[in-house]
């Protein structure tokens, strides 16, 4: 059972992440001016149901602060307080505090200290217009009824659910004030379905925030009590009939209803018992069932026709409210939830990669099915049929595990927040692209490189306000964040417009460490490169943000692991840009199969420039040991696997029965690698070595060829560099 | 953990390795394949003969009598590769022969004096087992060297052993919390 809870508590971390995530781009896009009531919604959207579980949970801090953070944006939601920058930048204040109350409650860091963030929220919250002024949300009501509930927000209440006090005052303006036109009660009909308990959708939770909102339950449906003996404590039998005071809004009831399971029913409408019916355009019976994810959009209109009508006046009114602007609003509401609540499923990654390599398996098994058989039974349509679906799935999986790259870029608003707090620092940040798909390997391992990056932009790249203003520039910095996919490539810069590099610093540094030669003759962009150099740091203090010589060798390194490479390119008080150059995939590589002394390896076609059956004297031995073939006036250095891997040297060919591959590399330029044959060509999926062994140096893994044999994939970078790096030396001698 | 095991009592597969007969704890067993060459790999030390594809997953496969520091083994037809889970990596280990399964008591394990293996720590302890004999005649006793897994593990090799811990207490399972419980018996390609 405990396994259970931990496993639901899990689910609601997750949803705290994108909800975090939600309020975040919501907050982002209502500084850049974006206060439109739909992104004002999704933020008080996200921070109300992340309070919402975390009161289930019981995690009282984070409850407290999510709820005081929902009483300010719930005043900007209905328009009483303005949503002026000041007031903005508070929020992604409270925001910050609220994502560290977050880790908190999992237990990855400490309670936050939140006095200040709290005290500011309520400065908001007390300095707001308490006049009445044009409540933008709700419909045609009479107003009073608002003023008092929005000053019971006011007061201090540590846990979710708004005070009780509301109901008790609306009583009492109701009974003072008789001759009030009063609206009609609402009158909820709320049958959880039957595992509401099992999905953690307690449905007495419900029941109590209805009841803060001065909810009385009128009826108990017990007709679907089953006897002792076949009931299943598990399981929700109940039906309740629950009314409301009228005055209470229909978005806060349909908020209560936030966390029932799926399949529930919840009927909320509006009844005439007590209060003549009001005017007729007013509030529309407009039966609104609550966020229940619905599979598909018609179903709302099914559910808006299983409306029980309490009268005939209302029943007119019911059959015209798919017409009502209030009704139309919510209409368009719930589709919108109901697709994220249906089209999104967690899926364990773990998981995903087993059926890829299952998938993957099972298109091996077909070949060889297809071997055994007869030619003429391989052409019946059945096994083409099935290889095509096999492949499909292939494709249909891999495609599964592409993520927009927005999950790596999510990290950065704060985390420059927090950087421009601590430097004094003036920056804006731009993004764009953040829809672009990745592989969510390539988007875990990048959140380190691009968290240098920033760090390094901003302490390094982007001058103080005044330097800037000196500098004839904003005082504020940008900091431009892109992705793009070129082919099969996703290219990511980080580009600041700050000073630029420091080439005649770097170059003194560079010496100073010994990494080069005090007469060496380097161009701008091979100084550039220096800044990746393990042990690098220009910085002459060490700051808490950058500046230990490790950033920018990190960057490259982890980069270049994944496949990809970083290019620089900086202009002199006009900023740097670092473009990283990443593989679309981490799981399917274009390949050369080569053979060589009776093993096949894989060669990346990305580095592959050409192959070359040399001529007799092409490639010429220039001491023992080491070669180079001529190709087109040019002398590149030829290098034998059998050497570098160690492997029996037996029958090697000599050159002119063999082949050289001419490839690009990052570390030597372009070397010739002598193989026996070319087998294939092919796409191949990538299998770790790591995962069971260790990675070895010159491999970047192995992978499972048609036949289930396993060919190594050979690191091209990594097999040249020291040799390139020996001969320099050698020469240098 | 099988509710039919009984508390202390261990179930082992036991195989033969040149003279000897060996055990390790069944729980981290996953399966036993016929012997097929794997794919060599470079830069890594003999006894890792290569690797070769289970089910879709990279399966380094370990000479286990060279690891041990003895001959390596030689192929005949009942060669076979025990695939097993370690710490959460999985290997195969080349064995001559597998023999049989057994449960011994884990307080009839005997902590390893110093045998002649190059590294003692990868023995968790000696046990006395009795042998059905061949013709079902005489039963005879033999000594089963348990293997401590988490020292073979093949990252640990690396170290040569320096890392490994003092010897493995009898009382201590060989295998602990990853091992995958044997639940899917025993996959025997004939």
């Amino acid at each position: 059972m405990s396994d259970e809870l931990d496993e639901i508590q899990a689910i609601f971390f997750e949803e705290c992440t994108e909800g975090l995530l939600a309020a975040e781009q919501g907050l982002a896009a209502m500084q850049g001016g974006d206060t439109s009531p739909k992104t004002i919604a999704s933020v008080f959207r996200a921070v109300h149901s992340i309070k919402g579980g975390a009161g289930a949970f019981g995690h009282a801090a984070l409850t407290a602060f999510a709820h005081r953070f929902e009483n300010v944006l719930d005043e900007i939601r209905a328009g009483r307080i303005a949503p002026t920058q000041g007031v903005i930048s508070v929020m992604l204040g409270a925001f910050d505090k609220l994502s560290d109350h977050v880790a908190a409650a999992q237990g990855t860091m400490g309670l936050p200290d939140d006095a200040a963030s709290l005290a500011a929220l309520e400065a908001i919250l007390a300095g707001k217009d308490v006049a009445p002024a044009a409540p933008v949300e709700a419909p045609v009501e009479v107003a009073p009824p608002v003023v008092v509930e929005s000053s019971a927000a006011d007061d201090i209440d540590p846990f979710g659910f708004e005070p009780v006090t509301v109901a008790i005052e609306d009583f009492a303006a109701t009974d003072a004030a008789p001759m009030l036109p009063v609206d009609p009660e609402w009158t909820i009909l709320f049958a959880p379905s039957r595992d509401a308990m099992a999905n953690g959708a307690e449905p007495v939770l419900v029941i109590r925030e209805l009841e803060g909102l001065g909810a009385r339950v009128t009826d108990v449906d017990i007709s679907g009590l089953p006897s002792l003996r076949d009931l299943d404590p598990e399981h929700a039998y109940l039906r309740w009939t629950i009314s409301l005071p009228g005055d209470v809004g229909e978005d806060q009831i349909g908020d209560c209803f936030d966390f029932v399971a799926p399949d529930s029913i919840v009927e909320i409408m509006r009844t005439s018992s007590e209060a003549p019916p009001p005017p007729a355009v007013a509030p529309a019976p407009s039966a609104v069932v609550a966020d229940v994810p619905l599979r598909e959009p018609g179903a709302i209109h099914d559910l808006l026709h299983r409306v029980e009508v309490a009268s005939p006046a209302i029943a007119a009114a019911a059959a015209s409210a798919t017409a009502t602007p209030a009704a139309e609003g919510s209409a368009k509401r719930d589709p919108r939830t109901a697709d994220t609540a249906s089209q999104t499923i967690r899926v364990d990654l773990h998981k995903l990669d087993m059926l890829l390599n299952l998938v993957g398996e099972l298109v091996i098994r077909g070949s060889i099915l297809s071997d055994r058989l007869s030619p003429a039974d391989q052409q019946r349509v059945e096994l083409p049929e099935q290889a095509r679906l096999t492949r499909e799935i292939q494709d249909t999986v891999m495609s599964l595990r592409a993520q927009p790259i927005r999950q790596a870029f999510n990290r950065v608003p704060r985390m420059l927040r927090d950087l421009t707090a601590e430097t004094g620092k003036q920056v804006v940040l731009e993004t764009q692209g953040e829809t672009t798909e990745v592989d969510k390997g390539v988007i875990e391992k990048i959140g380190d490189p691009l968290t240098h990056l920033i760090r390094n932009a901003v302490d390094h790249g982007i001058e103080s306000p005044e330097d800037r203003l000196r500098a004839g520039k904003p005082a504020q910095g940008t900091i431009r964040l892109s992705a793009a996919q070129k082919g099969a490539r996703i290219v990511v810069t980080v580009a600041d417009d700050g000073r630029g590099i420091d080439r005649v610093r770097v170059r003194a540094k560079a010496i100073e460490k010994g990494l080069i030669g005090a007469d060496a003759v380097l161009s701008d962009e091979e100084i550039d490169q220096l800044i990746c150099a393990p042990g690098f740091s220009t910085a002459t203090t060490v700051s808490n943000i950058s500046g230990r010589g490790v950033g920018m060798d990190v960057v490259r390194s982890n980069v270049e692991a994944l496949g990809g490479r970083v290019d620089i390119s900086s202009a002199p008080g006009r900023g740097t840009t670092f473009t990283l150059v990443l593989p679309l995939t981490l799981a399917i590589l274009d390949g050369m199969v080569v053979r060589l002394a009776g093993q096949r390896f894989v060669l990346p076609l990305a580095h592959v420039i050409e192959a070359i059956r040399p001529e007799p004297g092409q490639v010429r031995a220039t001491t023992p040991g080491s070669e180079v073939i001529e190709v087109r006036g040019t002398y590149l250095p030829v290098r034998r696997l059998t050497q570098i891997f160690g492997l029996p040297d037996v029958n090697t060919l000599p050159p002119e029965e063999s082949l050289v591959i001419i490839v690009e590399s990052e570390t030597a330029g372009k070397v010739g690698l002598i193989v026996d044959t070319i087998d294939d060509r092919r796409e191949v999926v990538i299998k770790s070595l790591e995962q069971n062994l260790h990675p070895i140096r010159g491999l970047g893994g192995a992978t499972i060829l048609g036949d289930g044999s396993i060919a190594l994939i050979l690191d091209v970078d990594a097999l040249v560099a020291p040799l390139s790096r020996t001969l320099t030396r050698g020469l240098a001698a | 953990m099988s509710m039919t095991e009984n508390a202390g009592e261990l179930k082992m597969v036991t195989f033969a390795l040149g003279q000897q007969t060996f055990g390790i704890d069944m729980r981290s067993l996953i399966e036993i394949r016929e012997w097929a060459p794997p794919t060599p790999l470079p830069s890594v030390p003999s006894y890792i003969l290569g690797v070769t594809n289970l089910r879709g997953t990279v399966v380094p496969i370990v000479g286990l009598a060279e690891r041990l520091g003895w001959t390596p083994s030689e192929i005949h037809s009942r060669s076979c590769v025990l695939v097993v889970s370690i710490a959460g990596k999985q290997a195969g280990f080349l064995v001559d022969e597998v023999n049989d399964i057994v449960g011994v008591q884990e307080d009839a394990i005997q902590p390893a004096p110093d045998v002649e293996i190059q590294d003692t720590n990868v023995i968790a302890g000696l046990v006395q087992i009795t042998t059905r004999g061949n013709d079902g005649g005489t039963a005879a006793s033999t000594m089963v060297l348990l293997l401590d897994l988490d020292a073979l593990t093949v990252a640990s090799t690396a170290v040569a052993g320096v890392g490994a811990a003092t010897i493995a207490t009898p009382a201590t399972p060989v295998a602990d919390a990853s091992s995958v419980a044997a639940t899917g018996g025993l996959d025997i390609a004939a």
